[in-house]
């Protein structure tokens, strides 16, 4: 993927890049708000990384400018600031999605990956299907290989966002903001519970288990895309 | 700056000196109009005694003629003395048949007053036509009438110098006892820039306006003093709170950097490290969110969006029963449908979660929320409790009871409970649910119509 990333602290640019290198994307760095606002309107990108704090013109403000002008490129805002009114200001001004510093570099991954693959918005199936499993949105039934699985409205929830994104890792935080919009880490393990419990209610002797568990990144549901 | 300079420049020199001025143009004007006033009124009286003179001589004129008038002015131009009355008698043609010589400068033929400018000084000159064409002039010398006027002006004067002197030396006296006292407020205040925090204004104790501003200013340096206090605890909290996990850290780094490198063990040493780190930034995330919220007004009441309370604690709820089955425990939950609230959802929810996290964590085997329609909310449970001395206490940043010092947690949850609370202008109250812990946050002022 190119991938375009706006940032001026060096450290935290040269080590983002570096990363995003060795799992094999083109990563092109702008150090100033202008740099990156030019860059941004001027070239072809799959997923832009910008901070919100620049020198010159801000995350939020190359954003709306982008916006304004018709670029639909998913945008990543990496802030400081990782609070529920930035964040919906964040949000408001066209961002895809919203990243607080400091985050794990997994997570990151996980999330331009999510925003590469963002599917654009059709209509909604009725039917969501990966592998063996499958969900009726219309009836909410849960089926793995043909036979019904006894789901509680949290665990449906939890499903659905996974069946919507198969073969992506997602995180314990993506998990928390896209199933329980909670946009903090409760001190219970909430969503290891969760996962959990899926995974038991999924499993069939005989068969795979549906969940994987990356370790020290996330779960992923499907074989990787 | 000179100390003369400093006074000039002060607002109470200001004020003498434009006392001062004031009296000073009262003074003049007074004087003036009293001078003006005076003379004119010298002017009239001597202008009367001529006009009484003159018809003295008039009557002396109608009994004896003009041999007894001539006779008269003749003796009375004999006996004058100094200042006293001048007269003369003319003949039509304007020569003077007897009198003064000194009015001879008097024009021909003048009828009425008129002010004769003479060698020996100005008189003032009524001339009269008697029959025959005879004109009499009646006279007195004007200086001692200016004379009278002049000393008057020199005494208004004097006073009026005098006052301006009083004035002055009053808005000085004035200025330098105000300079005295402001001087010793603002030495109060350095003092209390310098690092003083419990330094106060100085009070005269005469309760008038200085004192009133000081003692509002004392008042605002007490909340301060309170607040700069509160301030410096939670950075020794933080301090403390945070030197635990990270020379932890810094043990497991070190002990793994002497070891032998080994694949497996290294990792697990990273992974550990990494927990570690990570209740160190929740820690740091769980203040900075405190902080905005502490900072933030309250959410205005009628304006903030309106939100399905019950749908909102539902399905948190759901998902905290499940937690609660794995860990063994049992959460009830009991929601009354339809409860609307004006707020924010994320901090709602936030709040929520703090509270279920508490309970689990420190509550015992039964948790129970309820959601009562006002809406009200009570999380409880029914572990140990929180004693009712330690209930005040368990609200602020850092507080935690001794008992659950080993268990996980910032110590930050009831601090984030009480501030989101605050911003939906409530608060919460922690009581004994017998046995255990009940918290209620009553958030029937934020309640919305749906």
């Amino acid at each position: 993927m190119r991938i375009l990333l706006i940032e001026d602290d060096k450290t935290t640019a040269d080590y983002i890049a570096k990363g995003l290198q060795e799992i094999g994307h083109v990563v092109q760095v702008a150090r100033t708000g202008r740099d990156g606002m030019l860059l941004a309107a001027g070239e072809a990108w799959d997923v832009i990384v910008t901070d919100r704090m620049l020198p010159g013109p801000d995350g939020l403000t190359i954003l709306r400018a982008l916006r304004a002008s018709g670029i639909a490129t998913p945008v990543l805002v990496l802030t400081a600031l990782g609070e529920v009114e930035r964040r919906v200001e964040g949000l408001d001004a066209g961002a895809d999605d919203y990243l607080a510093k400091p985050f794990a570099f997994s997570e990151l991954r996980a999330r331009i990956a999510a925003l590469a693959r963002r599917p654009t918005p059709t209509t909604d199936p009725v039917l969501l299907q990966v592998g063996d499993i499958e969900m009726d949105l219309l009836k909410r039934v849960v089926r793995r290989n043909g036979q019904p699985v006894e789901l509680l409205p949290t665990e449906m929830r939890l499903l659905e966002f996974m069946l919507r994104r198969p073969g992506q890792v997602l995180t314990k935080t993506m998990l928390l903001e896209g199933v329980w919009d909670l946009n903090f880490d409760p001190s219970t393990n909430l969503v290891e519970v969760h996962v959990s419990r899926l995974r038991r209610k999924l499993s069939l002797e005989g068969l795979p288990a549906p969940i994987q568990t990356m370790r020290g990144v996330g779960y992923m549901l499907g074989a990787p895309t | 700056m000179s100390a003369i300079g400093r006074l000039l420049r002060s607002f109470a020199l200001r004020t003498a000196l434009l006392t001062a001025f004031g009296v000073l143009g009262i003074s003049a004007l007074g004087l003036g109009l009293g001078w003006l006033r005076s003379s004119a009124a010298l002017e009239e009286a001597l202008d009367s005694t001529i006009r009484a003179e003159a018809e003295l001589l008039l009557g002396d004129f109608q009994r004896f003629g003009a041999i007894g008038l001539t006779r008269a002015v003749e003796a009375r131009t004999r006996d004058r003395t100094p200042s006293a009355i001048l007269v003369q008698l003319r003949l039509p043609d304007g020569r003077p048949v007897a009198g003064s010589a000194r009015l001879s400068g008097a024009p021909m033929g003048l009828r009425g007053f008129v002010t004769l400018k003479a060698p020996e000084g100005p008189v003032r000159t009524l001339g009269i036509g008697i029959s025959n064409g005879f004109t009499l002039l009646v006279a007195a010398e004007f200086g001692a009438v200016l004379d009278t006027a002049a000393t008057l002006a020199r005494t208004l004067l004097a006073a009026g110098a005098i006052a301006v002197l009083i004035a002055l030396g009053f808005g000085l006296f004035m200025a330098r006892g105000l300079q005295l006292r402001l001087r010793r407020v603002s030495e109060a205040a350095e003092q209390v820039i310098r690092g003083d925090l419990a330094r106060r204004l100085p009070l005269a104790g005469s309760a008038d306006e200085f004192d009133r501003l000081a003692g509002t200013v004392n008042t605002l340096l007490d909340r301060q003093e309170a607040l700069i206090e509160g301030m410096r605890q939670v950075t020794v909290d933080v301090a403390h709170d945070l030197r635990g996990p990270l020379s932890r850290l810094r043990q497991r780094l070190e002990a793994a950097l002497a070891r032998a490198r080994d694949p497996n063990a290294d990792g697990a040493a990273f992974e550990a490290a990494l927990a570690e780190l990570d209740t160190v930034l929740a820690t740091f995330t769980a203040l900075l969110r405190l902080a905005q919220l502490e900072a933030g007004p309250p959410l205005p009441p009628q304006e903030a969006p309106v939100l399905d309370l019950s749908a909102l604690v539902a399905r948190l709820a759901e998902a905290y029963a499940v937690v609660a089955e794995e860990a063994g425990k049992r959460l009830e939950v009991q929601v009354a449908p339809n409860q609307h609230v004006h707020g924010d959802a994320a901090l709602l929810r936030q709040m929520l979660t703090n509270l279920l996290d508490n309970a689990l964590t420190h509550g015992g085997q039964r948790l129970r929320v309820t959601l009562h329609p006002g809406p009200v909310l009570d999380v409880a449970d029914d572990g140990p409790g929180i004693p009712a001395e330690e209930r005040a206490r368990v609200l602020r940043r850092f507080y935690r009871l001794d008992r659950s010092r080993g268990t996980p947690g910032s110590g930050l949850g009831l601090a984030l409970v009480a501030a989101v609370a605050k911003l939906h202008g409530t608060a919460p109250t922690l009581s004994d649910a017998a046995p255990g812990l009940r918290v209620r946050v009553d958030l029937s002022g934020a309640k919305a119509e749906n």
